[in-house]
């Protein structure tokens, strides 16, 4: 609020108003009284001389008949009577020339004085010429009166224009000054904060003084909402103000303005203490770039990016500390519009350091230190058929890792793998690129070489120092070794190309391995591709022949070696492709399980199986039915439920089913298989151990899971004379096996001398070709009604 | 009525174009005094007072008829074209100033013819038929 100062009287609005009226007034009526005394001059003057000419006129016939007559007598009455009149100084009649009479007045004239002269004409001849009559004005005489006159008509004006003054005056008072006063006064003790409103003068309601009053109000009401709000909004501001203060200076994250030259205006502790910001003594002004920034230039270009294009920017950035110490910091930057920038500042130096070893992780296999897969493309992701130097990709693969580890634990393959690595790496030849892309598999790369011949000796080399026993947990373990090769670029433009190439030539190792002969590598070669897009059909057709019903069951009796006579028959699935004609098993039974047709496959397999048997058995053949089961199948597939439900369907009692399971079964997940199985066995179904004697074949294995039977692989029967190995194999099987409370059941006879030795070794049951290759169920009844004919003639 | 109208209005303006033709009165003097003839200025300011001496040298005294003389309005009427009411307010005023005297009346033209015949200077004026061997014609408005 202002202070209030009293108005002087001479700035007072009374004061003002009156003097401007006076003097206008006054201005105004100097003017007009000028007009008016010349106004007044002339018209007296005026009338002065219409007086004396009336005068004239009052005496003139008199005047004409005495110069008429020539009565100098009557003539003199005429000029004293008009010389009564004070404005008349001289008045002289002549008669022609002649001067009849005279009177004038003894005063001094000093004015021109105007005259009068007038012709007197007869009385009795009209325009003659008989005399003249002449009159001088008095002229001092008019001129004082005049005068007179004019000072009074300026007087009175003057007067008159006091009063106007005065009236003016008063109502200017009273109807403008007093009320305005009267407002300023109260608008001077006015308090609005307190809610205080100015009163309208009274009578006043319409009047632009109340309107003003109005405005007045209005406008302090308007003044006092707006007070109000800034009040309360720069309360919140300090509020918020102090909010922030308190977050600026306590947050963990540096936070700092700068411009985009770096020069620091404002910054909170933790910036200080994350970027190592020296504390300099002498001066405040900072930059950004004064502490040890491994790249201050990729800083100050976030910068300039940031306030160039108005966007948010933000790096990691690596801090060097001068104890050779280092720390990566996270700046975010945001332009605040004004030129400068806010940036904010987090330590991310954990995150970087994940990030940096997993990344390196993530091109390496922990395990043996080499690259992982990913590390392999990564490092040849770049190849050009073109310009790339030649290459060989070596891809080494462990037979039977699986199982191994699955038998013995993780523990034991990963030290097998780590000495299969040891051996890669320290065998003495030179490898330009190791890796291991997946659970056994390691793929060495070797540059330049791309001549078959050229690197046969090194992967046979490689192939030797390779299947050397391993000791792990001082156990001896051996393991086989496959190698599959691919050349860049003859087998392939690029690394994935490169690794399927050796991939197939492996897997033709492997398979080759499994069916028959020895193989240790196999140059990859463009047929290999071939037969694969033949089992990729294959895989086609398969499905389409699980539901034309392309796929049928086949049935080896087994015979008791004791009796001669049936016991029961093994369900075996056969494939007669319609152009391609009889499928082995062999082939189509992995793909089935590669292509997870297996389940569906196997749950037929059991329900014909299971319907055929128990027609038979209706039919008085009192026999039971053996069928394979696939580890994939378990247990799932073919949960103890789905078994019994379907024997329950088919109204037959446990016994007659059997259940054929391969060692692949009990390497898998023990726990699951130990359950599954026994489980079946609770139920009263029999299980059969499948090729033993192949693989692991572990006594370990008789002994942990609770078996009925084992089945001995043909591949021991069918080399089997009275004095080799095999034949003390199978004489030791079948002991051990009696030990253990178990029936034997020989695969592959064929011949009548296997079979009297298997009689001989006390071998229980056989089945082979020497009572039957499998056959067809319309064909089984008449096998089997000749198999126990024969059985009268067995025993001898 | 209208006929005589209109005749009255005739006469009032053919009057000033005939004046001689149309008076019927002559102004007579003594014939011994010797005036031969006199202008119409003359006759007014001799008659009016302005001067009473003639040309000659001679004292001329106008007589007047009585103010109820038809034939004294028609003579003032044609001489100076006055009714006697102006003519007697001229001589009002004149009379006042005691230097100038109206003219002598007398009580008929028979009496002014008399007068005429016996005094030497006097003026008058009478009917043309009063006129005879005593007097002279002076003056006549019909010249």
């Amino acid at each position: 609020m202002l202070a209030w100062e009293r108005t002087s009287w001479s700035n007072g609005i009374v004061f003002r108003s009156l003097a401007a009226v006076a003097l206008i007034t006054m201005l105004l009526g100097g003017i007009s009284s000028f007009v008016i005394r010349a106004q007044v001059v002339t018209r007296d003057h005026q009338a002065a001389q219409q007086r004396l000419s009336e005068l004239l006129d009052t005496v003139e016939s008199t005047a004409s008949v005495a110069t008429f007559a020539n009565d100098d007598q009557l003539a003199r009455e005429v000029v004293q009577g008009l010389l009564r009149s004070s404005e008349v100084l001289r008045v002289v009649i002549y008669s022609g020339e002649i001067e009849l009479a005279r009177a004038e007045r003894s005063v001094d004239a000093n004015a021109i004085q105007p005259t009068v002269l007038r012709p007197l004409f007869s009385p009795f001849k009209k325009g003659q010429v008989i005399g003249r009559i002449r009159l001088d004005a008095n002229w001092d005489e008019i001129s004082r009166r005049v005068a007179a006159n004019s000072r009074n008509a300026v007087l009175v004006l003057f007067g008159q224009l006091l009063l106007v003054i005065a009236g003016t005056a008063g109502m200017v008072f009273l109807v403008v000054v007093r009320p305005i006063k009267a407002t300023s006064d109260r608008l001077h003790r006015l308090d609005p904060a307190n809610g205080g409103a100015l009163e309208v003068p009274e009578g006043h309601a319409r009047t632009e003084i109340g309107r003003l009053v109005g405005d007045i109000n209005e406008l302090t009401g308007r003044l006092l909402s707006t007070l109000n709000q800034e009040r309360e909004l720069r309360e919140q501001q300090e509020i918020s103000q102090r909010k922030y203060q308190n977050l600026f200076d306590h947050a963990s994250s540096g936070i700092f303005v700068a411009d985009k030259n770096g020069k620091l205006a404002s910054y909170n502790p933790a910036f200080v203490k994350l970027t190592w910001l020296p504390r300099s003594a002498t001066s405040q002004l900072h930059w950004l770039t004064d502490t040890g920034w491994d790249n201050s230039e990729k800083l100050l270009e976030l910068l300039g990016r940031s306030a160039d294009q108005q966007i948010a920017c933000a790096g990691d950035f690596l801090l060097r500390g001068r104890r050779g110490d280092e720390r990566w910091l996270h700046i975010a930057v945001l332009p605040l519009g004004d030129g400068s920038m806010q940036g904010t500042v987090t330590d991310v130096t954990e995150r970087k350091r994940d990030e940096i070893s997993a990344r390196r992780l993530a091109v390496t296999d922990s395990l043996t230190g080499f690259a992982n897969r990913e590390g392999l493309l990564q490092a040849f992701a770049g190849l050009n058929a073109k310009e790339s130097e030649a290459l060989t990709v070596i891809m080494v693969d462990l037979e039977g890792f699986k199982q191994l580890n699955d038998a013995k634990g993780f523990h034991v393959g990963d030290q097998l793998l780590l000495g299969v690595a040891g051996r890669i790496r320290e065998g003495g030849q030179a490898f330009d690129f190791l890796s291991r892309i997946g659970g056994d598999a390691f793929v060495l790369v070797v540059s330049g070489l791309s001549d078959q011949e050229a690197l046969r000796p090194r992967v046979e080399a490689l192939h030797e120092q390779l299947r050397d026993p391993y000791v792990v947990d001082q156990e001896s373990i051996q393991i086989g070794v496959r190698i599959g090769i691919a050349f860049f670029p003859g087998d392939g433009v690029d690394m994935p190309q490169l690794l399927r190439g050796a991939e197939l030539a492996l897997n033709f190792v492997r398979e080759s391995n499994r069916s028959a002969g020895f193989l240790a590598y196999k140059f990859f070669e463009p047929q290999l591709q071939v037969v694969v897009e033949h089992r990729r059909r294959l895989e086609d057709e398969l499905r389409v022949a699980v539901n034309c019903g392309e796929l049928r069951l086949a049935f080896q009796p087994i015979v008791d070696l004791n009796t001669g006579t049936l016991a029961g028959a093994e369900a075996l699935l056969r494939w007669q492709h319609a152009e391609r004609g009889f499928i082995s098993p062999d082939v189509f039974i992995p793909l089935a399980e590669r292509v997870g047709l297996i389940g569906e496959i196997g749950r037929r397999v059991l329900d014909e199986a299971c319907r055929q048997v128990a027609e038979w058995r209706r039919d008085g053949l009192d026999i039971y039915v053996s069928v394979n089961v696939s580890v994939c199948q378990i247990p799932d597939d073919l949960s103890p439920e789905i078994i019994l439900s379907m024997l329950d369907r088919h109204g037959l009692p446990p016994q007659a089913v059997a259940i054929e399971i391969t060692e692949g079964v009990l390497m898998s997940d023990v726990s699951i298989a130990q359950r599954w199985i026994e489980q079946l066995r609770a139920a009263g179904l029999r299980i059969y151990l499948d090729d033993f004697g192949t693989g692991y074949s572990s006594l370990s294995y008789l002994k942990r899971f609770p078996m009925d039977t084992v089945k001995i692989d043909k591949s021991f029967i069918v080399d089997m004379n009275s004095s080799n190995s095999d034949c003390t194999l199978v004489e030791t099987i079948i002991t051990m096996a009696g030990s253990l409370g178990l029936n034997v059941v020989a695969e592959g006879i064929e011949e009548a001398s296997q079979l009297a030795l298997l009689r001989r070794l006390g071998c229980g049951y056989g089945q082979g070709y020497f009572f039957s290759r499998p056959v067809f169920a319309d064909d089984f009844v008449a096998i089997a009604r000749r198999i126990n004919s024969e059985s009268g003639n067995f025993g001898a | 009525m209208k006929t005589l109208r209109y005749l009255l209005l005739a006469l009032l303006i053919a009057a000033p174009a005939l004046p001689a033709g149309a008076a019927d009165w002559v102004l007579i003097a003594n014939p011994k005094a010797g005036i031969g003839h006199l202008s119409q200025d003359d006759v007014t300011n001799i008659y009016l007072g302005r001067y009473r001496r003639l040309a000659s040298g001679l004292t001329a005294e106008p007589i007047d008829l009585p103010g109820d003389s038809l034939l004294k309005a028609r003579f003032y009427r044609q001489l100076v074209d006055k009714n006697l009411a102006e003519i007697n307010a001229y001589w009002a005023r004149l009379v006042f100033s005691g230097k100038t005297r109206p003219p002598r009346v007398v009580a008929s033209e028979e009496d002014a013819v008399q007068f005429v015949a016996r005094n030497l200077d006097a003026l008058a004026y009478v009917d043309k038929s009063m006129v005879d061997a005593r007097v002279s014609v002076v003056f006549s408005m019909s010249e």
